[in-house]
């Protein structure tokens, strides 16, 4: 009291300002803190009463809905079995469906829908033997174009697709499937030619990108002496696998015995109607031949008659002996 | 000792562009050493070719160029200083007798092996219409080849190497009426057999080429020759573009190949809190580029350039451009270490508007890298 005192009486505006600011502060916290207390409490609890109703209804209501939904479920049981079984169904179908879109395929001309067209997948095989695919993705617009494609550039696709790929789509796949197959048969030819029958190659063998040349030198027999011949294969028509034009021709510039020559003409025979590597194969069957032979001058020599023709049997075990002479 | 001392003259005469002087007539073997001496510019060839091989390469080069067995590489020391290796590689060399054609052999596989080395040029060979199927005879195509270009000038070096995918690789050296070839200037032709295209390395000898063009297109059978405005260092992505293999991912009912999922960069994981503001249009970005460029490896070229002969066009009236009557000419060439990838990422990387210009998208699809645009 005393120091308040002295405030009034030092500065009397000054102390009289902050004291009567005090007092009014003091005033207006004493005021709030009555008027807040009950209005806290009271809201406090009318809160609590309402979240309680609250949290029963919602309770009783839980429980109804699960009371429901057990009484649902018991009803609905079986048919959830079904619908699973059924989705097993579904997904099984689906999976053959797979199953038979990529066994498609093995048709040789297959496809599968992009979002601007259709990719054509044409797989190639030869003689049971599934050998490269090739892909063309063609755009679906008014003129059908190619996208992209693995086709490879010696196979005249630019030729074909002017021809046919605007007038005649399924002709044009198919002309191209010709190609391709028949390309892929060649290369295949070719490349057992090399791989299996190396023992009889003399040198290598020659050929090009579209397989349809072959030129090499081979023996009758791996070993021994022989006759090397060459071969010249062409093969003028490009959906074939089988050569147009064969020449085989001895190595040596002397003149062949005639038992070679026929040989040779029948080697030619074999490589115009058989594949490839199956004619190195009866070629290899037929190195016995050389027996054959000498039996054959032997009865010339004996006989003093000839020359003599034998011909053999399918099964390769019979000869026939049949002379140009009149006498037999 | 003869032939050792005969080189070191040789090595002190020759300067190092020096044409081919007449001949050294190697004296006829006595019977004594069984090495016959090597004519000095061979010798000097060898050397300089085995010498430009890098040692880490110089086995595998040695070994496919097959000359050279492997007891006889076995009695060169390999560790000793390149100028000595090389030395005992060009003896070796003499004492199997090795050749022009030998030297020829080897440096086509050295420039096998360093393509990148040389700028390669395309040609499109055409047939006339109804011409018969091509029955492509290598050795045909290579007497033919080699005929032409003997009948036409008297000194010149043709050399040949098989190569994959029935594919040949030839080396000429020109010469000139008067002059022996030039070793060290061959020009290369890499030819796949039954295609049009045939590719070149620039040679600085231009005035050959019109020989070269023809020899090429009588031997493969075809009617004309025109020169691609595609041009670049790298060989495989020239014949990718040309053969167009450069896009080799299909979609099919077995297993898509090489398709991949279109990553956005946008990772699942990242925090949630954070929003692409534009992602609609970075993906729309994404999506158009990869309807353009795909998603296979680009080819590589290093360049493309664009010469402009177009009058000026202004959206303003007047100017003293706009009244000009000529065409404006103007030389624009990007250039980039992998130029089509760079293009690829530009429209991502937000430096240019999605979809590129089709000027600079056309490139690998129309087999071009040098443009002229004048007006319609």
């Amino acid at each position: 009291m005393e120091l308040a005192n002295t405030l009034r009486q030092d500065g009397e505006s000054r102390g009289g300002v902050l004291a009567h600011l005090e007092r009014l502060e003091t005033q207006v916290s004493k005021s709030r803190k009555k008027l807040e207390e009950p209005q806290n409490a009271q809201a406090l609890e009318a809160r609590i009463h309402e979240l309680k109703r609250l949290r029963d209804k919602l309770r009783a209501e839980v429980k109804q809905r699960q009371a429901r939904v057990k009484a649902s479920t018991a009803n609905v049981e079986p048919d959830q079995i079904l619908e699973i079984s059924e989705q097993e169904i579904l997904e099984r179908k689906q999976e053959n469906m797979k199953a038979i879109l990529q066994a498609y395929r093995f048709t040789g001309i297959s496809g599968k829908l992009t979002s601007r067209g259709v990719c054509v997948c044409i797989s190639t095989a030869f003689e049971g033997n599934l050998l490269d695919s090739y892909f063309v993705d063609l755009v679906m617009e008014k003129p059908l174009w190619i996208h992209h494609h693995s086709v490879p550039v010696f196979i005249p696709l630019e030729e074909i697709s002017a021809k046919y790929l605007q007038t005649n789509t399924r002709h044009f796949l198919f002309v191209l499937w010709e190609y391709l197959n028949a390309y892929s048969g060649r290369k295949y030819q070719a490349d057992r030619l090399q791989s299996d029958f190396a023992a009889f190659l003399v040198g290598p063998l020659q050929r090009n990108s579209l397989c349809n040349l072959l030129s090499f030198t081979y023996k009758v027999k791996p070993e021994g002496q022989s006759f090397p011949f060459c071969a010249r294969l062409l093969y003028k028509d490009l959906t074939t696998t089988l050569p147009t034009d064969v020449t085989v021709t001895s190595q040596g510039t002397e003149a062949l015995p005639s038992t070679w020559e026929e040989q040779r003409a029948a080697h030619e025979n074999l490589f115009f109607t058989k594949p490839l590597h199956q004619v190195k194969g009866n070629i290899a069957l037929s190195a016995p031949m050389t027996k054959v032979m000498g039996f054959q001058k032997n009865l010339s020599r004996l006989s003093g008659q000839g020359p003599f023709h034998l011909t053999r049997t399918t099964d390769k075990q019979v000869f026939r002996v049949k002379s140009t002479a009149s006498r037999f | 000792m003869k032939v050792k001392s005969q080189r070191e003259v040789a090595q002190s005469c020759l300067t190092p562009a020096a044409p081919w002087t007449a001949a050294h007539q190697a004296p006829p073997s006595m019977g004594f050493s069984s090495a016959k001496e090597m004519d000095e510019t061979l010798a000097e060839f060898f050397r300089r070719t085995i010498l430009k091989i890098p040692m880490t390469e110089m086995m595998t080069i040695l070994k496919t160029w097959n000359f050279l067995s492997e007891n006889q590489l076995q009695t060169v020391n390999f560790r000793q200083r390149k100028e000595s290796i090389v030395q005992d590689l060009v003896l070796l060399c003499e004492e199997n007798h090795a050749s022009l054609n030998d030297a020829a052999h080897l440096d086509i596989i050295y420039t096998q092996f360093h393509r990148h080395q040389k700028i390669w040029d395309v040609f499109q060979m055409s047939k006339a219409p109804g011409d018969d199927i091509d029955l492509f005879d290598m050795e045909q195509f290579k007497s033919s080849f080699k005929k032409i270009l003997q009948r036409a000038l008297k000194n010149v070096t043709v050399s040949f190497r098989d190569a994959e995918e029935n594919s040949v690789w030839i080396r000429i050296a020109w010469g000139t009426q008067y002059k022996k070839p030039n070793q060290y200037k061959p020009a290369y032709v890499v030819y796949y057999s039954q295609t049009p295209y045939a590719f070149t390395s620039s040679s600085r000898l231009k005035s050959n080429l019109p020989l070269l063009g023809q020899a090429l297109t009588v031997a493969s059978k075809h009617h004309q020759i025109v020169k691609m405005d595609l041009r670049s260092r790298y060989l495989d992505s020239l014949k990718a573009i040309v053969f167009k293999q450069y896009n080799q991912s299909f979609e099919t009912h077995n297993c898509t190949t090489s398709l991949q999922e279109g990553s956005l960069g946008l990772d699942i994981n990242m925090d949630s809190r954070i929003i692409h503001e534009n992602k609609v249009e970075k993906e729309r970005v994404q999506r158009v580029t990869q309807e353009i460029f795909g998603d296979y490896p680009q080819p590589r070229l290093e360049f493309a350039q664009y010469k402009l002969e177009t009058k000026f066009k202004s959206d303003l009236n007047g100017g003293i451009l706009a009244e000009r009557e000529e065409p404006l000419r103007c030389l624009v060439k990007f250039s980039s270490p992998h130029l089509l990838e760079a293009l690829k990422s530009l429209a991502p990387a937000g430096i240019a508007d999605a979809p590129l210009s089709p000027l600079l998208t056309c490139i690998p699809n129309k087999g071009k890298n040098y443009f002229k645009i004048r007006d319609k």
